[in-house]
């Protein structure tokens, strides 16, 4: 067993043998840099998805239906488009 | 939609989103256009949410929708078969093909132009949107 328990401690990395020091306020920044650019990305990722979503669904919606039941002004600037399932 | 007279249109797509997994929403939308077929529309579908729990488990609800179609003064009879012969079949068909092109994954869905807002929404949220709408393409003074 003892022999066991020393091979073992041999295979540890030299930062696992060592006690994990406080992070400098350098390296604070630093995470804080890293943090903040992949939350932007990621923003900006989902930004984009929206938009081209929203560009790639507005053409469609120009053709109301030409049989569907409605309420209010025909041709009016704002047209609700609601779709509803009764259950 | 009274406060927006004039203003705006509401167009309504009575949809079954899920019809294998839920069949009784096919047949309520199917049931709605043929009352719509006999000029109550409307108060079908007000109808089908007022009394959703008597009818949306079942797995034939048919029969039931059909006799609450005569408090409305409808020909149940002729509900029935409308749905029945399947003529609605397409119409429900084409609004699920055209909700998916618009990537319309759950209802209730909306489109206030192309502004989607998805869930229920307090009503004042929604005359909100509209209205911030309006602006949008009706700037003032215009």
């Amino acid at each position: 067993m003892a022999k066991k328990s020393r091979a073992r401690a041999q295979t540890l990395s030299p930062r696992q043998q060592s006690p994990q020091r406080p992070l400098t306020p350098q390296r604070w920044r630093l995470k804080l840099v890293i943090g903040g650019a992949v939350l932007a990305v990621a923003l900006g990722v989902g930004g984009l998805v929206r938009f081209l979503q929203q560009r790639d669904v507005a053409p469609r919606l120009q053709g109301t239906g030409d049989k569907h039941y409605t309420l209010g002004t025909a041709h009016a600037p704002v047209v609700i488009k609601e779709f509803s399932d009764y259950t | 939609m009274q406060r927006f007279e004039g203003q705006v249109q509401l167009v309504l797509y009575p949809l079954a989103l899920n019809p294998a997994a839920n069949p009784a929403s096919e047949v309520a939308a199917q049931a709605a256009w043929c009352a719509g077929e006999q000029g109550k529309f409307w108060e079908f579908h007000h109808m089908l949410y007022r009394r959703q729990e008597l009818w949306n488990r079942l797995a034939a609800p048919l029969e039931r929708l059909s006799e609450f179609s005569k408090d409305l003064n409808l020909d149940a009879t002729a509900l029935k078969s409308c749905v029945e012969s399947g003529r609605m079949q397409t119409l429900v068909t084409a609004d699920r093909a055209y909700s998916q092109q618009l990537q319309v994954n759950s209802t209730p869905t909306i489109f206030i132009n192309a502004n989607r807002v998805v869930g229920a929404r307090p009503e004042g949220e929604l005359v909100r949107l509209i209205r911030e709408e309006l602006d949008r393409v009706q700037p003032q003074g215009q």
